[in-house]
C-alpha cells in the first residue's frame, strides 16, 4: 500500500486523526447506506485507486457522518506548536549552555578542551547512539539499549507537554503512540518522537552557534588550552587535526595550525601565563581567538549537519510510516474494499418487516362425551395416505366412532368437493372428523370446504381437524400452523387434535 | 441486455422464502411456519454498481389452484391460448381476493419472468400441486423446479419423477444447508431455462465469487487485527502503596478479561456484517484466559523506564561523560574514565531513583510503582483465539442466510493445530514478533492477514479448522 509522495506529512497526520474518528463514529451506522456511500465516492476518486493514502484523503473530504468531529486539523496545530515548542527549547537550551562554556571575563581564557568536550563530543557521541537505536537488526543487547536511549530523547518532552492540553485538544495526536494502536502506529510513533527529538537538536545546534556568534561578534574572546593531564601540545594539535579532518580542505582557516596550539597552552600555576610564561600581549590575544573558526566548524560538522541530516531522515521516515499506518488503520482495508469493489447487492431494497409471532389459541380442545362416543363421518382430505384400519384406533382413542368415510381436496374436483359437502350434510352423524396430512399446510380452499361445511348443513355439530403425522409424527410447528390459520374462522365447534398412527 | 427475472412460487410453506433469503443473502426475509407469511411480491434484484443482473421475485403460494385450474380449463379454447386464457384469469380476478394469491404469483411470469417452483423433498409428493403444476406450464414461461430439502426424510426421488413430467430442469437444492458453491452452481442451472440469461447469470456468478473472496479477505484482515490487539493488550494502575497490590489484582484481571471478552465479540461482529449478518444471534463460550501464563506484574517506573532501564540510562550517561576523559588521555586512561562513569551514573540512578520517583509536577507523580495484568505470554493464546475465529468464520461461511438459529460455537474445536511445519514456524514468527514492541509494524498485520486468509482457505476447503494444512 503506497502513498502519494506529496501529501505532507501535516496533511498525513491530520488524514489519519481524521480517519480513526470517523470510522470510530461510522462504525454504527447501517453498512448498506455505508456501502452505497462509499461506493459513490470511490467511484469518484477512482483514478487515485493505486494510491489508497490519497484516496482516503479524498473519502475524507468527501464524506458527511452525522455526529463526526474532525479533530486533525486541531491536532496538527497542536502538533506544530509542539515543534515551535521544542525548536524554541533547543534554541535556548543551546544558547544557554554555550553561553556558559564560554564564559570569558578576561580574567582567565576560555578553555578550548571544555568547549569541544561539553559542544562537540556528546554530540558525537549522541549521533552514534541515535544510529544505534535506528538500527534495524533486533540483538537483545541493542533492544535494551534502545529502550534505555528512549529516555536520552528530548522528543519525549513534547508528549510531557502535550499532556498539559485540555483532553478535546490533544486526544487527536494522543491515538499515535496510544497503546490500542501500537501494532499500526508504532513504526511512526518511533519516528515522531525521533522527528521532535532531532528538531529540538537542530536548534540546539542553532543556538549554539548564534551564542557563538553573538560572543565573537560583541567580545573579545580568548581561547586556550590547558589540561592537568600529560598532553603534550603535538599529541593535542593531532587530536584537534583529526576533529578538523571534515574541513580541512574546504576551510583551512578553521584547522588549528601547530603554532596556534603551541602558543595557547595555558597555565594556572604561573599566575595564568600562556605561551610558556610570557604575559599576554595584544597579539597574542588576537592569535588566541584563532580558535573561533574551529569551534564553529566543529559544532557545524558535528552538530548542525549530522542532525539536520537526521532530521530529515526521521522527518522522511515519520511520513513514510504516517502513510503506511493510513490505509491500515482498523476499518481502512474494508473502507478501501468497499470504495474499489463493485457494490453488489442482492437483498430487497426495503428490509421486511419482522413478523409478529403468535402463540396458538388452545382454548378449544375436544372434549368427547364422558363414557361414551361421537359418532362422525371421516373426511380424508388431499389424498390421505394409509388404510382406515390404520386410522380407526385413534379415531376411538379420541373418542370418535367413523361412521362413514369420504375424501375430498387434492386429486377431486372443487365440484366433488361439494358434493361430499352435501353429503355431509343429509348425514346423521353427531359430527364430521377430517383427517388432514399435518406436513401439508392449511390452504384457503380447505378454509373454503369447512365454510360450506357449516353454511350448507345449517346446524351446530362439532368438526374435528385430526392432524396425521404419518411414522414421523406432528410436528409442533405444522400444529401450530393448523392452529393459527383455522382460528381465523372463530368457530367455536371447530377442534383440532392429533390422530395417531396404529402403525 | 435482458435482465432475467425470476418468479419463485410454489405451495405456501414449502421453503419459498427460505431459498430467495439463501440466494440473495439477506436474513430480513421473513420466514415462517404459518402459511401465507408472505402476502406480496417482494422483489430481490441482484444489482452490480446499479446495473440490474437479474431479479428474485418472491411470490405468495398457491391457495386456490384447483379453482383457478377449473376456470382456465373452462375458459380455454384451444392449446395456444392457454397463455393468454391465464392473462385473462390474472385481469379479470385482480381484485377478487378470493385469487389474490394467484393473481399475485402469476403476474410477474406473465410479465417474463421465468418460473422456479419450490417443493418440499423431505415430504412425500401428493395430488394437490398437481394443479399448481398444470397452471404454470400454461403459462409456458421457461421454468426450472427445486426440491427444497427442509426436513431429514428424502423423496426427492418421487418428486423428481413427478416434476419431470412438467418440468425440463429439476435441482435439488436445500436452502438452509446450500455452501456457497451450490448457490452459484444454483445461478448457473437458471440460466439453462433460456440461453439469453446466461451471459447476465454468468456475470453475477463472476461478481459474486469476487465479492467472495473479497469477505474472506476482509475477515482475515478483522481476524489479524483483533489476534494482534489481543497479544499486545495490558492492563496497568498506578500501586499508590504496596498493601493496594493484592485488592488491585483481582479489579484489574476482571477488567484485562472483559476488555480480552469486548475485542473478541466485535471481531464477531465485525466479520458478521462482512457475511451480511446483522442481527445474528450467537451462543459461544466466552475466551479463557489461560491463567498460569497471564503475565501480572509489578513493575517500578519513573518518566517512563523501568529500574533497570533507568540504571542502564545513568551508565550510559555517566560512561559518555568518563569517555571524555579516556578520549582526553588519548587512550591511556585504559577507558577506566568510561568504566568508572559508568558504574557512578549507574549507582546514583540506583540510589535516588525512588526519591525523583516521588516528586510531583502538576500534581502527578513522576514515578513509582505500577500493577500491571497482560499480555498473555501463553505461547497458545494465539492459537485459541485464532481457532475460535476460523470456526465462527467456518460456520458464517458454511450457514445460509434463510437459517435463523442462533449459531451455534459451542462445539469449537478449540486451539488452531497447525498441521504444516512452514505455516506453523511463519505464524509462531509473526506472534513472536507481536509479542516485542520495538518488531511492530503494520507490514505485520498485512503478513498476519495473509496467513488467516490462507488458513481460511484450508478450512473452506476441508470442511474443518484442525484437519489439515496445507504447505504454500
Amino acid at each position: 500500500m503506497g502513498y502519494n509522495p506529496d501529501m505532507t506529512h501535516a496533511s498525513l497526520l491530520s488524514d489519519l486523526i481524521d480517519l480513526n474518528s470517523a470510522l470510530s463514529t461510522d462504525s454504527s451506522a447501517d453498512l448498506d447506506s455505508r456501502k452505497q456511500r462509499d461506493r459513490r465516492i470511490g467511484q469518484d476518486l477512482q483514478t487515485l485507486r493505486a494510491r489508497p493514502a490519497r484516496q482516503l484523503h479524498g473519502w475524507l473530504q468527501q464524506v458527511e457522518i452525522p455526529g463526526w468531529q474532525r479533530h486533525g486539523q486541531t491536532s496538527v496545530q497542536l502538533y506544530h506548536l509542539l515543534c515551535v515548542l521544542l525548536a524554541v527549547a533547543g534554541l535556548v537550551s543551546g544558547w544557554g549552555l554555550a553561553r556558559a562554556v564560554l564564559y570569558y571575563t578576561g580574567a582567565a581564557p576560555i578553555n578550548v578542551f571544555n568547549a569541544i568536550g561539553l559542544l562537540v563530543l556528546p554530540q558525537i557521541l549522541l549521533l552514534v547512539l541515535w544510529l544505534v537505536s535506528v538500527l534495524p537488526w533486533r540483538l537483545p543487547l541493542l533492544s535494551s539499549l534502545r529502550a534505555a536511549l528512549r529516555f536520552l530523547h528530548p522528543g519525549r518532552l513534547a508528549r510531557l507537554v502535550a499532556g498539559l492540553f485540555p483532553q478535546r485538544s490533544r486526544q487527536g495526536l494522543e491515538m499515535v503512540w496510544d497503546a490500542d494502536n501500537a501494532v499500526v502506529m508504532a513504526p511512526a510513533a518511533r519516528w515522531l518522537l525521533s522527528f521532535w527529538s532531532q528538531l529540538f537538536t537542530v536548534w540546539f545546534n542553532i543556538g549554539v552557534l548564534a551564542a557563538l556568534f553573538y560572543l565573537i561578534a560583541f567580545s573579545d574572546l580568548a581561547f586556550a588550552w590547558s589540561t592537568t593531564l600529560k598532553l603534550d601540545d603535538a599529541t593535542f594539535h593531532r587530536l584537534v587535526s583529526w576533529l578538523s579532518w571534515p574541513w580541512h580542505s574546504l576551510f583551512p582557516d578553521a584547522v588549528p595550525g601547530r603554532e596556534l596550539v603551541e602558543a595557547s597552552r595555558y597555565y594556572r600555576l604561573e599566575s595564568g601565563s600562556l605561551g610558556g610564561g610570557s604575559a599576554a600581549s595584544p597579539a597574542l590575544a588576537a592569535q588566541l581567538g584563532g580558535w573561533w573558526p574551529f569551534l564553529v566548524a566543529s559544532v557545524v560538522c558535528y552538530g548542525l549537519l549530522p542532525r539536520l541530516l537526521t532530521l530529515l531522515v526521521s522527518w522522511f521516515r515519520f511520513r513514510h510510516h504516517l502513510g503506511q499506518a493510513l490505509p491500515r488503520l482498523p476499518g481502512a482495508p474494508e473502507l478501501l474494499a468497499r470504495m474499489n469493489s463493485p457494490l453488489v447487492t442482492t437483498a430487497a431494497r426495503q428490509p421486511e418487516h419482522a413478523l409478529t409471532a403468535t402463540a396458538p389459541d388452545d382454548s378449544q380442545p375436544w372434549q368427547a362425551p364422558a363414557n361414551a362416543t361421537t359418532t362422525c363421518t371421516v373426511v380424508c382430505w388431499s389424498d390421505m395416505p394409509g388404510s382406515r384400519e390404520l386410522l380407526t384406533p385413534g379415531l376411538r382413542a379420541l373418542g370418535v366412532e367413523p361412521h362413514g368415510w369420504l375424501s375430498a381436496g387434492g386429486a377431486h374436483s372443487i365440484e366433488q368437493d361439494r358434493e361430499t359437502v352435501a353429503k355431509l350434510c343429509r348425514g346423521d352423524t353427531q359430527g364430521v372428523a377430517v383427517v388432514v396430512r399435518s406436513w401439508e399446510p392449511p390452504l384457503l380452499e380447505f378454509l373454503d370446504f369447512i365454510q360450506a361445511l357449516r353454511e350448507q348443513c345449517n346446524r351446530r355439530q362439532p368438526v374435528l381437524v385430526l392432524l396425521w403425522g404419518g411414522q414421523e409424527g406432528v410436528a409442533a410447528h405444522d400444529r401450530d400452523a393448523w392452529r393459527l390459520t383455522l382460528q381465523r374462522l372463530k368457530d367455536p365447534d371447530l377442534h383440532i387434535e392429533i390422530i395417531g398412527d396404529a402403525a | 441486455m435482458t435482465v432475467p427475472v425470476f418468479a419463485v412460487v410454489g405451495h405456501p410453506n414449502k421453503g419459498k422464502s427460505s431459498i430467495v433469503s439463501t440466494l440473495a443473502s439477506d436474513e430480513s426475509v421473513a420466514i415462517s411456519p404459518v402459511p401465507g407469511t408472505t402476502l406480496e411480491d417482494r422483489e430481490y434484484p441482484m444489482v452490480l454498481d446499479g446495473e440490474t443482473l437479474y431479479v428474485l421475485i418472491d411470490t405468495p403460494g398457491f391457495q386456490r389452484a384447483r379453482a383457478a385450474l377449473e376456470w382456465l380449463q373452462a375458459h380455454a379454447g384451444s392449446t395456444v391460448e392457454r397463455a393468454d386464457t391465464v392473462r385473462r384469469f390474472v385481469e379479470q380476478h385482480r381484485d377478487d381476493a378470493r385469487f389474490e394469491a394467484e393473481c399475485r404469483l402469476l403476474k410477474p411470469i406473465l410479465d417474463g419472468a421465468g418460473i422456479l417452483y419450490v417443493v418440499d423433498g423431505s415430504r412425500p409428493f401428493g395430488h394437490e400441486y398437481e394443479a399448481e403444476m398444470e397452471i404454470l406450464r400454461w403459462t409456458g414461461q421457461p421454468s426450472l423446479a427445486l426440491v427444497n430439502m427442509i426436513g431429514d426424510s428424502d423423496y426427492s426421488a418421487e418428486w423428481e419423477k413427478a416434476l419431470g413430467q412438467y418440468f425440463r430442469i429439476v435441482r435439488v437444492f436445500n436452502a438452509m444447508t446450500a455452501d456457497f458453491d451450490k448457490r452459484v452452481q444454483l445461478l448457473l442451472a437458471f440460466g439453462q431455462i433460456r440461453e439469453a440469461w446466461q451471459a447476465p447469470l454468468a456475470k453475477a456468478v463472476q461478481a459474486l465469487e469476487a465479492e467472495q473472496d473479497q469477505r474472506r479477505a476482509l475477515a482475515a484482515r478483522l481476524v489479524a487485527e483483533t489476534l494482534a490487539r489481543m497479544i499486545v493488550h495490558t492492563r496497568e494502575r498506578r500501586l499508590d502503596d504496596a498493601a493496594q497490590a493484592d485488592r488491585l489484582r483481582e479489579a484489574l484481571r476482571t477488567s484485562y478479561t472483559q476488555d480480552l471478552v469486548a475485542m473478541e465479540q466485535q471481531c464477531r461482529k465485525d466479520v458478521e456484517q462482512v457475511y451480511n449478518y446483522k442481527h445474528l444471534q450467537r451462543h459461544e463460550a466466552l475466551v479463557q484466559l489461560l491463567d498460569e501464563d497471564l503475565f501480572d506484574s509489578q513493575t517500578w517506573r519513573l518518566f517512563g523506564l523501568t529500574r533497570q532501564q533507568l540504571i542502564a540510562t545513568g551508565g550510559v550517561g555517566g560512561a559518555a561523560a568518563g569517555g571524555v576523559i579516556d578520549v582526553a588521555t588519548g587512550g591511556h586512561s585504559l577507558l577506566m574514565g568510561a568504566g568508572i562513569g559508568a558504574l557512578i551514573g549507574s549507582v546514583s540512578a540506583w540510589v535516588t531513583a525512588d526519591r525523583v520517583a516521588d516528586i510531583r509536577v502538576l500534581g502527578q507523580q513522576l514515578g513509582g510503582k505500577r500493577l500491571r495484568v497482560g499480555p498473555m505470554r501463553n505461547i497458545n493464546f494465539p492459537y485459541v483465539v485464532l481457532g475460535r475465529a476460523l470456526w465462527h468464520q467456518r460456520m458464517l461461511e458454511g450457514r445460509t442466510h434463510a437459517c435463523r438459529d442462533p449459531l451455534e460455537l459451542t462445539a469449537s474445536p478449540g486451539a488452531l493445530q497447525v498441521a504444516g511445519g512452514a505455516q506453523r514456524k511463519r505464524l509462531e514468527k509473526l506472534f513472536g514478533k507481536l509479542r516485542k514492541s520495538e518488531a511492530q509494524s503494520p507490514a505485520l498485520l498485512d503478513s498476519l492477514a495473509v496467513e488467516i486468509g490462507r488458513l481460511m482457505q484450508v478450512t473452506a476447503d476441508t470442511g474443518t479448522i484442525n484437519k489439515k494444512s496445507t504447505e504454500s
